[in-house]
């Protein structure tokens, strides 16, 4: 078997029933690259001895180094039998990490071969892969592998190996009848759901109850593995050898006489030969006779394994390598490991690539047969339905099942994946080996140079050139190589990305303009804006996710290498060059602009894991950024966030994918030193009403404090001199300059008004926007919907506003905050103060009574808006406070609040803004006379008057600021956490290990119910963010990976400890003694962020003072 | 070598001393190392756990007591308790250590926050993470001093980044109102210290919203103060880098 050529595969690439686009899948571990090795073994590509060891489609270094695959890459391979096929085979990851990559190549294919382990059955990943190849309607076969372990390491006997074989073959299909009896419950879910619906619409009462669940009537019997079907292969890869039913019934129908067909039938199952009758009977097991496949199949290959391993008989073995008619080489023959052996001979008997190849091209269809059922599901996007595309569209259906490679067959290519290449290993820039002369030149050339530099040195130092005749030789190859490697640093070491793709129609050629569609693109967008038979050749508008280029350059997948194509007929996969500006992850390329694009692809495993990268030098920042946009792009599963805080974010699949992704930023995209931490966890901060009930759980009223002196020393710590707080929680507060005093009182926000002001962060800002505009005497116009919303709005939060408290508090709203749009209110409470409520926007209309606004208001909000954007726990957000201002004094002079109202200018000015539909001319130049008036009299002033104190405008501000911070304090303050829900699915057999793990991280289980029709428990929790690093790891670790948590954030919770509580009733003295040294959740949030952000944090640098070490370091 | 007997030299412990001077007299009181900081930050409330006994010296070292008379003169008071508390809480220490370094840890992380706070990188006009500044302070050398506040620390380490990363103050945005009459030769003055002018309106007064350095807020509040003596108005509308 010598190497194809590449000109037979380009011969071949043009015979589309002759192609099979195929991928291994497997659990991690199962032995996918070993099998792909003896494959490609089979065409020469690599030494077949070295098949099983090399792992050639492993051609990463840390993928060598960990032993496990963490890319899907594709390979070529040309088989033959009678027929000439071609084979695209693509090999996957099994770890549950990659599983998007295993997305990328199911894809692309037909068929799969799925590969399971003898010994350890089937495994988590095994059901999602079939699952994956399920959902992408992709035909499976069976490769079971390993069985060499069975004889080897469990040492079982044919018979009990043949038991064992049956059970992991039941499990298979127990997986994949479960499959398909969930989608026909679906179907049928949704057919009975139509004909509820026609059944209402029509109103005929009867209804019948079938209770077949239509399982009946659908046959299933084509989707299950089964020998003598000839969907399953016995293998084990490592010793290079496998088999299915077939070969060993036609071998015994030549050798006993029964007819291959019989044999087919019979070979597996509880049939049994009866020698005296020569007879195939039925019901082996029940008789206690060896079943066929045992005495036929089984036996010989245990009688080998025994002869050859275990007992090394050399005469045996003799005898069966001649029986067999196989040939073996002496020198197979005397070496010392006895795997070399047999590896030599099953290579030869039973070829594990012939087996599985010859499987594959009679099993699994070419690409011509792609059904019309996945033809729709690939072309329908999300919940649209197929006869909902436009029409043009609905024609290419036609196309991909006539997968012709006419000249005027329309092409549509799908990219799964892109995936970075150096440029080095493109075939554009390959080093061609050296011809004989260029050597021989080179050698010339560095001699002499050589030679030179040696004249130079001896001429320096004359003595000491004993030993130079001997360095001259090595000398002379350093330089050599030096020479290749400069030649090899002096390529542009630029990434190329080269994308993973498959042609479903027609022929992509080489310098061919194409469409890129993205995977939001929309045909009939497209179609109605261009005009009709256009090409992508033209000048077009353009149409969003859509965009035109050039096929740069095509390229065969052949493992680690790539060839260069000028044209790829249908059906093929493929790679093509020069894609990276036009296509993020995945993209449908065509010629035709009513090209849908493809459903987007289903990935099992959606990134959790996330850490925060930081480059190790900052100055290298501009690096990162751009290492991070390349990784992006050549990972489907990754993902980048730059968040608000600066924080470059990478998301994964896992730690291993995590792992991965930081070597390649290290190494191929950014190439600097990075390091990864914790993502920095938000807080907020709230108050609550004054708890009723102590830590243990006692009636505070009626105990007393017992612990005075912690109290007594914190209210003299607690408030600085001029704030007076009342019992009540009201701080009164007076500016530097003694001119004005503010009374705040903070007061908890009910929960769904918090909720409601967070959904309706739009509204709030369109109407401050309106305010703004307001001020300044302009109007913005805002539609009649958002209107009716600001309304809607309006009467929800009057709704949950009850109570003698908050009378007519909805009126009195000040402002929101922080940032003018935030979960907290401002209240006006001020006796005597009408001021422009924020619900203006509404009342426009309506005339309303002139209300005034006084002056320096604005400081007042902005003090307010300060306060709440860093509260005084650890200066995070604050989050369902209401400040309601209760008084306000100004004992101003007047000048000085002329002076000081210029800040003010644009707001005090124009007093009458409510006015503004009437007379609107008249009314500004009022306005604008009045303000210029004020300015003079203010200019006056300003000479007179100066404050030590700065301008009076921030005074109030800060002391607006200070009374909300104190008023916050007054009242018992609470942190709120950031929380995940979190979906897990697990097994009942791991249920124990999930809660374990979500109590540890103080998880809380919302509720637990079954998956109908399968036997897994789907349970919904919440989990604080805080607690969430590492959290999808551990549980992965503790289930063996059989349950995967899915987190998404879903909303802030209050933290119910005080972070600041100590124990003060008699009760929680004796439970919790004088120091209450538990440990404090909120607590403990709170010192870490105030220890990240520097600022103090109560705590003692020593905890015993006696327990230091006494002595200095010196003596 | 130099010898030493344990007999002639006395050494003290684990002591950290605090002294004060009232009445024209030295009082000194015995405490442990690396706690009267944290008696005084409120973060110890155990007076045990401060002082090694509450006896009222004038030498700890030498182990004189001080006189129960001088004590009631300076103090006004015969509890010793009492007296302790007042030493601690105003006499001189020498800081030790440990307390130095976990206030200079502290100081270093605040002035970082600051510089997090007030800057941008230019690129994507998003803040850098505290960590990153904390290592590229880290890059410079930067030592903290312990007697200047960190706010004009922060400000100098602007300054000296500037050199070595991308960084740069979050821009300010201003709004000012001149008087047509100044406001053309006004806007001369003003252009180079404006970074971009989002919005101009020019008819009866000059109306101005434009984002500038926060370094030349204060040349440009003095120039609008005495140019248009009072008439010219500025308002800032936020100093934080999210509105950029």
């Amino acid at each position: 078997m010598g190497h194809t050529s590449l000109e037979k595969i380009i011969a071949l690439q043009k015979k589309t029933p002759h192609i099979r686009n195929l991928c291994i899948l497997a659990h991690v571990d199962h032995g996918k690259t070993t099998l792909a090795d003896c494959l490609v073994a089979s065409n020469g590509i690599i030494s077949s001895r070295l098949a099983g060891k090399l792992r050639y489609l492993d051609s990463r270094e840390d993928e060598q180094i960990r032993g496990i695959t963490m890319k899907s890459s594709a390979i070529s391979l040309h088989y033959t039998t009678g027929n000439e096929y071609l084979i695209n085979l693509i090999d996957s990851p099994g770890h549950v990490d990659f599983s998007s990559e295993v997305s990328t190549a199911v894809r692309l294919c037909d068929g799969a071969i799925v590969v399971v382990d003898a010994v350890e059955g089937v495994c988590p990943q095994t059901q999602v892969v079939l699952r994956q190849a399920w959902l992408e309607n992709i035909r499976p076969v069976l490769v079971i592998n390993k069985i060499d372990r069975l004889i080897v390491e469990l040492k079982l006997t044919s018979q009990e190996a043949y038991t064992h074989l049956q059970k992991i073959l039941e499990q298979v299909n127990a997986v994949t009848g479960s499959l398909f009896t969930s989608k026909v419950l679906e179907e049928r879910a949704e057919k009975d759901a139509e004909a509820q619906s026609s059944c209402t619409e029509n109103g005929s009462g009867d209804q019948v109850y079938d209770w077949s669940a239509g399982l009946e009537e659908t046959d299933d019997s084509d989707l299950y593995f089964s020998p003598d079907r000839g969907n399953v292969v016995f293998a084990s890869a490592i010793d290079g050898w496998g088999f299915s039913i077939h070969q060993f019934a036609e071998m015994y129908s030549q050798k006993m006489g029964i007819r291959s067909s019989v044999l087919l039938k019979t070979l597996w199952g509880d049939f049994y030969l009866n020698a005296k009758a020569k007879k195939i009977m039925k019901g082996a097991q029940s008789k206690g006779k060896k079943p066929l496949f045992v005495q036929l199949v089984l036996d010989n290959i245990w009688s080998m394994y025994d002869a050859v391993v275990t007992r090394r008989d050399k005469e045996k073995v003799e005898k069966m390598v001649t029986s067999l008619g196989l040939k073996v080489m002496s020198r197979d023959l005397r070496h010392s490991d006895p795997k070399v052996l047999l590896s030599a001979i099953c290579s030869q008997w039973l070829p594990v690539s012939q087996a599985v190849l010859s499987m594959v091209c009679e099993k699994l269809p070419s690409p011509a047969e792609i059904s019309a059922e996945r033809v729709e599901k690939l072309m329908s996007v999300g919940a649209r339905r197929f006869d909902s595309l436009p029409e043009q569209t609905q024609e290419l259906k036609k196309a991909f099942l006539d997968c012709s490679a006419d000249e005027t067959a329309p092409v549509i290519v799908f990219v799964s994946k892109m995936f970075a290449v150096d440029s080095k290993a493109l075939p554009q820039n390959k080093q061609r080996p050296l011809t004989q002369e260029e050597i021989a030149q080179r050698r010339e050339q560095a001699r002499q140079r050589h030679a030179e530099r040696q004249a130079a040195n001896q001429s320096a130092e004359s003595p000491g050139s004993a030993d130079t005749g001997g360095m001259e030789v090595t000398g002379d190859q350093q330089l050599l190589e030096a020479l290749s490697v400069k030649t090899a640093v002096e390529e542009d070491n630029k990434e190329h990305f080269v994308a993973f793709a498959r042609v479903y129609s027609g022929v992509l050629r080489k310098g061919q303009k194409v469409f890129v569609l993205g995977p939001k693109y929309d045909p009939s967008l497209a179609l109605r804006a261009l005009p009709e038979g256009c090409s992508a050749a033209d000048v077009l508008p353009s149409v969003p996710h859509m965009a035109c280029c050039t096929v740069d350059s095509l390229y065969l997948l052949m493992g680690r290498e790539l060839e260069e194509l000028d044209e790829v007929p249908t059906g093929n996969v493929l790679g093509i060059g020069g894609m990276e500006e036009f296509i993020l992850k995945s993209a449908t390329i065509s010629t035709s602009p009513s090209c849908p694009p493809f459903t987007p692809l289903n990935f099992e495993a959606t990134p959790i894991v996330r850490v925060a990268v930081e480059p190790k030098h900052p100055s290298e920042m501009p690096k990162l950024v751009r290492g991070m946009r390349l990784l992006n792009q050549a990972d489907p599963c990754a993902e980048v966030l730059i968040q608000e805080t600066g924080e470059h974010v990478l998301v994964t699949a896992g730690e291993v994918h995590l792992q991965r992704c930081l070597d390649d930023l290290r190494e191929r995209f950014a190439k600097i030193e990075i390091s990864a931490s914790k993502p920095i966890i938000p807080f907020r901060e709230t108050v609550i009403r004054p708890p009723k009930v102590d830590m243990v759980n006692e009636d505070m009223g009626k105990q007393q404090k017992v612990a005075v002196i912690h109290q007594v020393k914190e209210e003299q710590t607690k408030y600085p001199e001029g704030v007076q707080v009342d019992s009540t929680g009201l701080v009164t507060l007076t500016t530097p300059n003694k001119m004005a005093t503010v009374g705040v009182r903070a007061i908890p926000l009910p929960e769904e008004v918090t909720r409601l002001l967070e959904d309706n962060v739009e509204l709030i800002r369109t109407m401050e926007q309106f305010s703004l505009f307001a001020w300044e005497d302009k109007t913005l116009d805002i539609n009649q919907k958002i209107l009716e919303n600001i309304q809607e709005f309006k009467v929800k939060l009057e709704s949950n506003l009850q109570g003698r408290k908050w009378r007519g508090a909805v009126e009195r709203i000040w402002a929101f905050g922080p940032r003018r749009c935030g979960p907290n209110i401002l209240l006006n409470s001020v006796e005597g103060y009408r001021r422009p409520s924020v619900w203006q926007c509404l009342e426009r209309e309506k005339e309303t009574e002139k209300a005034e606004i006084r002056d320096f208001d604005n400081s007042i909000a902005s003090g307010f808006q300060l306060a709440t954007l860093s509260g005084p726990m650890c200066e995070e957000p604050l989050m369902g406070v209401c400040f309601s201002v209760e008084t306000w004094d100004m004992k101003l002079s007047a000048p000085l609040a002329q002076q000081d109202s210029i800040d003010e200018d644009s707001q005090t000015a124009e007093p009458n803004i409510d006015n503004q539909n009437e007379s609107s001319d008249t009314h500004e130049t009022n306005a604008s006379s009045a303000s210029s008036n004020r300015s003079r009299s203010g200019a006056e002033a300003a000479g007179s008057s100066v404050d030590c104190y700065g301008p009076f405008s921030g005074q109030l501000i800060a002391a607006m600021k200070e009374a909300c911070r104190y008023a916050f304090q007054a009242k018992p303050q609470r942190l709120m956490a950031a929380m995940y829900t979190c979906e897990i699915m697990a097994t009942a057999e791991v249920l124990g290990r999930v809660y374990a793990v979500l109590s540890k991280r103080e998880g809380r289980v919302l509720q637990e119910e079954m998956k109908e029709g399968t036997d897994m428990f789907i349970i919904k929790a919440v989990l604080p963010v805080a607690e969430s690093f590492g959290f999808a790891d551990e549980i992965r670790k503790r289930t063996s990976g059989l349950a995967s948590p899915q987190l998404v954030f879903s909303h802030w919770e209050v933290i119910s400890s005080d972070p600041f509580w100590v124990p003060t009733t008699e009760e929680e003295y004796l439970h919790f003694g004088e120091k209450a040294d538990s440990s404090n959740q909120a607590l403990k949030y709170m010192n870490a962020v105030r220890r990240r952000k520097g600022l103090y944090v109560e705590e003692k640098i020593v905890e015993h003072a006696e327990k230091q070490r006494t002595l200095s370091k010196n003596k | 070598m130099s010898i030493f007997t344990p007999t002639n030299q006395i050494r003290l412990t684990n002591v950290a001393v605090v002294r004060m001077k009232k009445g024209g007299k030295r009082f000194e009181i015995a405490c442990y190392k690396n706690k009267v900081m944290s008696w005084r930050s409120g973060a110890e409330k155990d007076l045990d756990e401060v002082l090694q006994t509450n006896t009222v010296f004038v030498n700890v070292s030498k182990g004189q007591v001080a006189k129960k008379d001088d004590l009631s003169s300076a103090f006004g008071t015969e509890d010793l308790t009492e007296i302790c508390k007042q030493i601690l809480a105003k006499g001189e220490l020498q800081v030790s250590d440990r307390e130095r370094q976990s206030q200079l840890e502290q100081m270093f992380r605040d002035i970082a926050t600051i510089v997090a706070e007030k800057c941008v990188n230019p690129e994507t006009k998003r803040p850098y993470t505290v960590s990153l500044i904390e290592r590229a302070m880290k890059d410079i050398h930067f030592s903290v001093k312990a007697n200047k506040s960190t706010k004009q620390q922060a400000l100098e380490v602007i300054k000296q980044l500037q050199q070595s990363i991308q960084i740069q103050r979050a821009h300010m945005r201003l709004r000012f109102v001149l008087p047509a009459r100044d406001g053309k030769r006004l806007k001369e003055k003003l252009r180079p210290l404006i970074k971009t002018v989002e919005n101009e309106d020019f008819d009866e007064q000059l109306e101005m919203v434009c984002l500038i350095d926060p370094g030349c807020f204060r040349d440009i509040d003095e120039l609008i103060r005495c140019e248009t003596k009072g008439k010219g108005t500025l308002e800032r509308f936020s100093t934080l880098s999210e509105d950029v």
